[in-house]
């Protein structure tokens, strides 16, 4: 059975409800809004409140930090002059002098039998000397040792001859230039 | 007056639809551009402050613990060592006496010792002492390895060498001392802590052991660092 339903009520008075109930929708959701928007500042706020307190007492702990760190400051020195030493004195030891080393090799190269008057070794490890050598055997070891790569451990660049003499009893006396690589 | 309240409340029931909406929407968009949106970039911006107070306070605290576990002493001894072998000014009568030992070590008896002039190089500054000794030719290798196994730091910068001398070989040496001056900044409360490495470690043993054997000799020419023990007071 059909239920027939008749309105009575004037047509201003239903859309006025109409209204009304929009509006309490409206109301509503603006009453929330609000609600959410003062939960939301509170929040922040807290959180603030919060934050600042952690980091006073953060700051607090680092200004002991920094205190103790001020009251070692001696042992920090001491420790920085102590490690700045260190790496120049090893730095020094690193890099060992080219002359003592050119000595070193000249010593091995020259025969046992060479006569060395006298030796001069120079700031670039440049060598020069004044020797007397038995026999023509002797003065081409000598010349090998100082030319070949393999015997001067490849640490020659040049070899001069300045001054070869022969003498009567069939001695050498020769002066030699050496310049290192 | 009432007049205009019955008005007002007359306008506002006309367009409440709208005003209220209005009203609505303005509070929270107050609300969010005054306190909210600045509160939440505070918050954000202090957290990361509060992470590098964080960690700045714990980067202070182990530096703490690591300076704490120095001793003061074995400190300024090691330092001592190290300033004793390269000091911060010119040594002349240690580096005087140093030599004579050295070259009284090797088998050789000093003829000269002439002190010459000062250079400077990168971080490190030097003078030359010309020494000329007289000795076997055989113990060279030896006054040259004792000087450049020498507790304090040389460089043997020019050798030369002559047999003439009836008494035996006439050596001349020329020898940079090196010395340099003490670092002027020791770091801020932040700079990192340097540790000591195991290599380190080995050449302040060498420096020590070098310092005492050459103290130990009986014609002691003690080799005593020159200054201040400690330069920071």
């Amino acid at each position: 059975m059909v239920k027939i339903s008749i309105n009575l009520l004037p047509k201003e008075f239903a859309l006025e409800e109409i209204k009304k109930a929009r509006f309490y929708k409206i109301q509503a959701a603006g009453v929330a809004i609000i609600l959410i928007m003062i939960f939301l500042a509170s929040l922040t706020m807290a959180l603030r409140i919060l934050q600042s307190q952690n980091i006073t007492r953060v700051q607090a702990r680092l200004s002991a930090a920094e205190q103790q760190v001020n009251n070692l400051k001696d042992t920090q020195a001491s420790l920085l002059l102590l490690k700045n030493r260190l790496s120049l004195i090893d730095q020094v030891l690193n890099s060992p002098s080219k002359e003592v080393l050119m000595y070193k090799l000249m010593d091995k190269l020259i025969p046992a039998q060479v006569i060395v008057n006298s030796v001069t070794i120079g700031k670039a490890g440049e060598v020069k000397f004044t020797a007397v050598v038995p026999d023509g055997q002797v003065l081409e070891n000598l010349l090998v040792n100082l030319t070949t790569n393999e015997k001067n451990d490849n640490k020659i660049a040049q070899v001069s001859i300045e001054t070869l003499n022969r003498s009567r009893g069939g001695l050498y006396r020769v002066n030699i230039k050496v310049k290192p690589k | 007056m009432t007049m205009n309240k019955s008005n007002l409340v007359k306008f506002y029931s006309t367009y409440k639809l709208y005003i209220f909406p209005t009203v609505v929407g303005l509070s929270a968009l107050f609300l969010i551009l005054f306190v909210i949106y600045p509160q939440a970039v505070k918050l954000v911006t202090n957290q990361k402050k509060e992470g590098e107070l964080v960690n700045k306070s714990e980067f202070l605290e182990s530096k703490v613990l690591a300076l704490e576990s120095y001793d003061g002493e074995d400190l300024s001894r090691k330092l001592e060592y190290t300033l004793s072998a390269f000091p911060e000014e010119k040594d002349f009568g240690n580096v005087i006496g140093l030599l004579q030992q050295l070259a009284g070590q090797s088998g050789f008896n000093v003829s000269s010792i002439a002190l010459g002039a000062s250079s400077s190089k990168a971080k490190q500054e030097s003078y030359e002492v010309k020494l000329e000794v007289t000795g076997a030719k055989a113990l060279i290798q030896t006054l040259l390895s004792n000087l450049e196994n020498s507790p304090r730091l040389i460089q043997v910068g020019g050798i030369e060498i002559s047999s003439s001398s009836s008494q035996g070989t006439d050596v001349s040496l020329t020898i940079s001392v090196l010395y340099s001056p003490i670092l002027t900044n020791f770091g801020s409360i932040d700079s990192p802590l340097p540790q000591l490495s195991q290599q380190e470690e080995e050449l302040i043993s060498r420096l020590s052991r070098e310092t005492s054997i050459v103290s130990g000799l009986p014609t002691n020419a003690a080799l005593t660092p020159r200054g201040k023990v400690n330069p920071f007071e």
